[in-house]
């Protein structure tokens, strides 16, 4: 499949927040309710349309686990999404987003747009953590929101999608230099062509040429 | 720790390789230095560090040979060649060699035959050490990775020296290369090289070469493998804090197994990592007295993530793979082998463990059979079953379907009353079309058991959807749990009418609707419905279903079609007209007959052809209501309907039901009108009779006499049993029955007597004129028999005068030319002369007068012919038969002799010719011509008797042609008979022009009596058939004939019409000749002893007797006369004389209708004829 750009994806959050389960429900359109951890981490691709242009979503699946961490972060770095999960059931999830979101900030580039996610909607009954908290979480660190059910579905493919439009517009405005893949954003094979004319050192300004 | 690693399992069993079917282990490479293996062809291939190559194959038969002068330090065995490339050292501090072994092809010495030695460096003798080696398996590709971080590619044809082009450096980095790998895909050849920093791949195009960093880590020694297809060829390098994948454009997952890596190996999916475990102690192994470091081999399964086998050997030196199974090549010199269990086994510890997710992906991956993983689901949704979790269960249980069998999960659900889960279940079976009728009916009533309206719509009336259900169960269940609405539109889609109507009308009551459903239909079907649901459609939409039938009945269409057809109007075939049978439909309207008659009258209008049960129908409602009718008006209007279906109907209705059901009902206008109309006059006039109503009677009477005289005759008996006083009726009755004459007096006045109201007065007058019109008529016929016995007397003496006195010819004149007379001359005795040679020239044969013998002929045919058919019985019966008179048909025969012995008249010829002979001969002497006047003599003596017989035994002739004939012959007779004709002539002027032959039109009179009274006329047409056959009793025939010749006169006259009492007999006469004359004759004969009977048959039997004696001089009363004067009690004598006795009399009372018929046995000797 040839695509017009390739974005690169992290998913991070608590242990146990439904990150993989994401991913699943985005990738494979299932839900398996018994899952093991993660180990490491894991990786789903799916493309995706984005104003007539086909986009191929590559999406890092992180553990959650502490342990873990070290080798995670190296996967920070060349991503231009990440998804931010929390577990909507459990507050000390919500708690640790600020941790969360300064390793991320640290270790990708500053142009990685974040999506905060508040999973498990299903589970109303056992809400724990408001929707307006996860909102003002949001605002308050320049971050989409978005409650999800990676159960059923609920918002999922609208948390990548959004993200991925997100990347795009800023690729429009030239935020993303769309030639140092330490964006976390390639371009297609199509692409290609193109861009060995261009001036390696150029920078800035190109993503715009590279949609034309 | 423990729950930041996969599952782990022990899918393999670790065993100590031992030789073959012996306890003893295997420890051949206990002295042997291994420095390289390599595996695969069904070999393991070990280099030891004495330049020696090994072979050990599956027997564990060990065999080498020395390849390498010092040491062998590398071995790759390809996988699709048998060709192993080593590199090694022939002399220490050197350049290292690579030698390719091809192990197909042996050397003189057995070995394996080395095609190609090179230097590791070409061109350069500096020391370099080689730390890795990849051959591309399509042998046009060879790296080689050097301690200084140097790899070098070799392209061409690898297995030579030759074709292969010089090396190319195509990576220089500072540490050392750890492991090199190929990974061909269709577009590209990479090659991963991963140094102790770094993992690099190598992107190798035709011409150049494009490196690119994947990751700024690196790994060491043996643990950089690459995966196979399950793992998209990935590149995997073991570092201690992960195991991490690469793609050639970057890198991918990672798995954090931790520990320090030895060793990386690839197997079927597996990988196998040899982690060194620093913080284990090293243990004592049992058996040897040293101890070592113990490594761990632990074999993930990628996929599945989830750990096979984890398992301490002691300082693992290699992993090698092959004969099906994993081996570990222990520090101690021993084999391990690792042998992978079955995937059945697998599957049963996970089932064990509960872990069916990872059995089915376990199976999935293994490409596990499809009745297998059923056997999984179907275990795991038991588990989850009895683990309570029944969403779960039933969502495993749905991926059974096909499989198992459906009443298994079906059963669980019901038992444990989860209708959710059951209806899921269903909803599944029903998508993939297993579900039979029994899963739709339970479907059905999960949904409306939950009240589920919404998923009951979604099932049911999703339009497009093709049906994956029964339809009719699934109505049926629908009616039953009152979703009629579901059941409704089901039926409409899948043109269920049955059902549709079913529905409609029974369960919602919606008859309208039904109503209006059936006119869409197709014709049949429509038909077929209403024939079933009229009656309900009938008292519950009367008006509309009616209207419908109205349409059904003439031209259906169904309502939704449009008006034209559009093939027509494109030029196709009209379809042909489709109209049920009205009658089919009668019964729907039992109890509405107000609708019935609606319906009727509509098709009687539009139908006019209607079959007569609509008629009968519609007449039958219009009687019924009427005689329910209590109100005069509607009463008046029905009845006025009534007999306007009656008069309109032409002949549609059945009569005969029409008129029974006016009887049943007593519509008397009805009734009437249908016997009119079925021509039964005495039924009207029965029916007046009943009524009393005497003007109708007198009415129908006259109406209808004229086709049914015998209406007067029954009106009269009628009118006589009455006992009231009718006598202005009797008085018009009888004069009726006088004028047309229907019934003899006697039995008027028999009829009338029974009644004691009718007075002499009444039928004074009626007597008094009948009688005397039989005087009149008497005296009449006394007249004639005078006259007729007068004539017979003077040609009796004509023939005696001319048998007994000579005959003169005085005629002057020939009677062809006309000229006077002269010799020589013929005479004939009828007075003709002719001259001899006008005779000649003019006669037909000599012995006949030319001028006469036409006449004579006819004569002579005539009687001839009568003679002839006297014999033909058939003909006579049919005559009979037909004849509307059988007397005068009997009299006839009489007439023309048919009781006459044999044939008298040739008797007649014959015999008076001779007898006569002498006579004439005197006379003919006179003739010039003596032997023509002997003819003629002959002749002429021949003629005169005939007269006589003509005269008297066939009447007929003699009266209209004898008087011209009989003269013809004798001049001598001529006069007389001559006169004879002319008087009878002044007497019945009209008879000499009609032919002899003609006998029926006389009875023009007659017909009516006989007519009137059909029995009669076939008693005495029977009659004289018997009468007929005894001719030899000549009494009887004598008898009969006086009865026959009579009866015309005597009998019909006297009662009938008294106001034409002659011109019977005169008709009767003229028609038939034959027996008229007679007639007149026994009248004459018979006259004064007041009696006729017997003279009449006196002439044809007479004439027998005169012919057979003609000589004889006839005695005026003649034998018959006689007879019948003997004969004085003749019936008919008593019948006029004494009224009370006649068997007529007797007749009519013993058998009013039929005064003729049953005397005849009585009264048959005396007179059969009568009857």
């Amino acid at each position: 499949m040839s695509y017009a750009y390739l974005f690169k994806y992290i998913i991070i959050g608590d242990t146990g927040v439904g990150k993989s389960c994401l991913l699943l429900q985005f990738t494979d359109k299932r839900f398996q309710p018994v899952h093991d951890l993660t180990i490491g981490v894991e990786f789903g691709a799916r493309m995706i349309n984005i104003d007539g242009k086909q986009i191929k979503l590559q999406i890092w699946d992180t553990a959650g686990q502490e342990s873990f961490r070290s080798i995670t972060r190296s996967y920070y770095r060349g991503a231009a999404g990440a998804l931010l999960v929390y577990d909507i059931t459990r507050r000390d999830t919500f708690n640790h987003l600020t941790t969360w979101l300064e390793d991320a900030r640290q270790h990708s580039s500053s142009n990685m747009v974040i999506m905060l996610i508040g999973n498990k909607s299903d589970l109303e009954a056992r809400r724990d953590v408001k929707k307006e908290e996860g909102e003002a979480f949001a605002r308050e660190h320049g971050l989409i929101f978005m409650e999800t059910s990676a159960k059923t579905a609920a918002n999922v493919e609208e948390a990548f999608i959004n993200t991925a439009k997100e990347i795009y517009q800023k690729i429009q405005e030239g935020v993303f230099d769309i030639n140092n893949e330490a964006n976390g954003i390639k371009l297609g094979p199509q692409h290609n062509t193109v861009n060995p004319a261009q001036p390696s050192g150029d920078r800035g300004q190109q993503g715009g040429q590279g949609c034309c | 720790m423990a729950f930041l690693q996969w599952r782990r399992f022990n899918f393999f069993d670790k065993e100590v390789v031992k030789y073959p079917d012996s306890t003893e282990i295997f420890a051949k490479l206990k002295d042997i230095d291994i420095t390289a293996s390599a595996s695969g062809r069904g070999q393991v291939t070990l280099g030891d560090s004495e330049g020696n190559l090994l072979f050990l194959d599956r027997n564990l038969e060990l065999d080498g040979f020395k390849a390498y002068e010092l040491r062998v330090t590398h071995i790759h065995q390809l996988k699709q060649h048998n060709i192993i490339f080593t590199i090694g050292q022939d002399e220490a501090g050197t350049n290292p060699v690579i030698k390719v072994w091809n192990l197909d092809k042996r050397d003189k010495s057995n070995n394996p035959s080395c095609s190609r030695i090179t230097r590791a460096l070409p061109g350069s003798n500096a020391t370099a050490n080689v730390t890795a080696i990849a051959v591309s398996e399509n042998l046009n590709m060879m790296a080689i990775g050097f301690q200084d971080g140097a790899v070098t590619l070799f392209k061409g044809d690898v297995t030579r020296d030759r074709h292969s082009k010089s090396p190319k450096v195509v990576h220089k980095g500072r540490m050392q290369v750890t492991g090199l790998a190929f990974r061909h895909t269709q577009r590209s050849n990479v090659l991963f090289i991963s140094t102790e920093n770094a993992v690099i791949a190598c992107h190798i195009g035709a011409k150049d070469v494009r490196t690119e960093t994947l990751d700024n880590h690196g790994c060491s020694s043996h643990c950089a493998v690459i995966s196979d297809t399950t793992q998209d060829n990935q590149f995997v390098i073991g570092r201690n804090d992960a195991v991490y994948f690469y793609q050639p454009d970057g890198r991918g997952p990672c798995l954090a197994f931790e520990g320090r890596k030895t060793i990386l190996h690839w197997f079927r999916g597996y990988l196998v990592v040899v982690t060194k475990d620093s913080k284990t102690i090293p243990r004592q192994i049992a058996g040897e007295g040293m101890s070592r470091m113990m490594d761990t081999v632990t074999v993930y399964d990628i996929q599945n993530k989830f750990i096979a086998y984890s398992a301490p050997v002691p300082e693992v030196l290699d992993i090698i793979q092959e004969w099906g199974s994993l081996y570990v090549l222990g520090g101690d010199r021993k084999l391990y082998q690792l042998q992978e269990k079955d995937t059945q086994t697998k599957l049963e510890m996970l089932f064990k463990k509960n872990l069916y997710v990872m059995a089915i992906n376990l199976a999935k991956s293994q490409h596990y059979d499809y009745d297998g993983l059923i056997d999984i689901f179907t275990q795991y949704g038991d588990h989850l079953y009895s683990k309570g979790d029944h969403d779960g269960a039933i969502a495993q249980y749905k991926k059974t379907i096909g499989r198992l069998e459906p009443s298994y999960v079906i059963r669980k659900f019901l038992d444990a009353q989860r209708i959710h889960n059951l209806t899921a279940y269903l909803q599944e079976l029903h998508k993939q079309s297993i579900a039979n009728e029994d899963h739709t009916t339970l479907l059905l009533n999960c949904y409306t058991k939950l009240k589920d309206t919404n998923k009951l719509d979604e099932f049911i009336m999703t339009k497009d959807k093709d049906v994956d259900f029964d339809v009719e169960t699934a109505m049926k269940v629908c009616r039953q749990a009152g979703y009629f609405k579901h059941a409704l539109f089901l039926a409409e889609k899948h043109m269920q009418h049955d059902w549709y109507l079913k529905v409609q009308l029974e369960d919602i009551k919606d008859y309208q609707k039904a109503l209006n459903y059936i006119t869409t239909l197709e014709f049949n079907e429509a038909m077929d419905n209403i024939k079933k649901y009229g009656k309900i459609l009938m008292t519950e939409v009367p008006k509309e279903a009616t209207d419908f039938l109205k349409v059904l009945c003439t031209d259906y269409k169904p309502a939704d079609r449009p008006l034209v057809d559009p093939s027509t109007l494109s030029g196709g075939m009209p379809p042909p007209i489709q109209r049920a049978s009205v009658e089919e439909f009668i019964h729907i309207f039992v109890n509405n007959s107000a609708q019935l008659m609606e319906f009727l009258e509509h098709m009687i209008k539009v139908q006019t052809e209607s079959s007569s049960q609509i008629y009968n129908t519609l007449l039958e409602l219009y009687l019924h209501d009427m005689a329910h009718e209590t109100e005069k008006r509607p009463r008046l209007e029905l009845e006025r309907k009534a007999m306007a279906l009656l008069q309109t109907g032409e002949t549609r209705y059945d009569i005969d039901q029409a008129l029974v059901l006016c009887q049943m009902h007593s519509f008397q206008k009805g009734i009437l009108y249908l016997y009119e109309k079925a021509q039964l006059y005495q039924q009207i006039l029965h029916f007046h009779m009943e009524h009393d109503s005497y003007d109708q009677i007198i009415e129908d009477c006259k109406r209808y006499g004229n086709q049914d005289p015998n209406l007067w005759v029954q009106a009269l008996s009628y009118f006589a049993a009455k006992e009231e006083n009718c006598k202005p009726y009797i008085v018009e009755v009888l004069s009726q029955i006088d004028r047309r004459n229907l019934l003899p007096p006697l039995l008027v006045i028999q009829t009338l007597a029974h009644n004691s109201t009718a007075t002499l007065s009444v039928i004074k007058d009626y007597i008094v004129r009948r009688l005397q019109q039989e005087n009149d008529q008497i005296a009449d016929d006394e007249r004639l028999i005078k006259q007729y016995r007068e004539e017979t007397k003077k040609m009796k003496s004509q023939i005696e005068e001319m048998k007994t006195s000579a005959k003169m010819f005085q005629v002057s004149k020939c009677s062809v030319c006309n000229h006077p007379l002269e010799l020589p001359s013929v005479h004939f005795l009828c007075q003709h002369s002719y001259h001899q040679h006008c005779f000649e020239s003019y006669a037909e044969n000599e012995q006949e007068c030319p001028a006469c013998l036409p006449e004579n002929r006819k004569v002579l045919d005539i009687i001839k012919a009568q003679e002839q058919s006297k014999d033909l019985h058939e003909q006579f019966h049919r005559q009979l038969e037909k004849s509307q008179d059988g007397f005068s048909v009997v009299a006839d025969y009489f007439g023309r002799g048919v009781f006459n012995k044999v044939t008298l008249l040739t008797d007649s010829f014959s015999s008076p010719s001779k007898s006569v002979t002498p006579v004439q001969r005197s006379q003919p002497s006179q003739p010039s011509r003596p032997p023509p006047p002997s003819a003629q003599q002959v002749r002429s003596a021949a003629a005169p008797p005939r007269p006589t017989p003509s005269a008297m035994s066939a009447a007929p002739r003699p009266q209209g042609g004898v008087s011209t004939q009989q003269p013809v012959k004798t001049k001598v007779t001529r006069a007389p008979t001559a006169s004879m004709p002319s008087s009878r002539q002044q007497a019945l002027p009209q008879r000499p022009s009609t032919p002899p032959t003609k006998r029926t039109p006389p009875p023009s009179q007659q017909p009516p009596p006989t007519r009137s009274m059909p029995p009669p006329t076939q008693a005495t047409a029977s009659r004289p058939i018997r009468t007929a056959d005894p001719p030899k009793r000549v009494q009887t025939p004598a008898q009969q004939s006086q009865a026959r010749s009579t009866p015309p006169t005597k009998e019909y006259n006297p009662f009938d019409e008294p106001s034409e009492p002659v011109k019977p007999a005169s008709q009767q006469g003229r028609g038939t000749a034959a027996p008229v004359a007679p007639a007149r004759r026994s009248y004459s004969g018979v006259k004064g002893s007041g009696q006729d009977a017997q003279p009449g048959r006196g002439s044809p039997s007479s004439t027998g007797g005169q012919q057979a004696a003609p000589r004889r001089p006839p005695t005026p009363p003649n034998p018959f006369g006689e007879e019948t004067s003997s004969d004085g009690k003749n019936p008919f004598g008593e019948e006029t004389s004494s009224d009370g006795k006649n068997p007529f009399g007797e007749e009519t009372s013993s058998a009013g209708k039929n005064p003729f018929g049953d005397d005849i046995d009585e009264d048959d000797k005396n007179n059969p004829f009568f009857n």
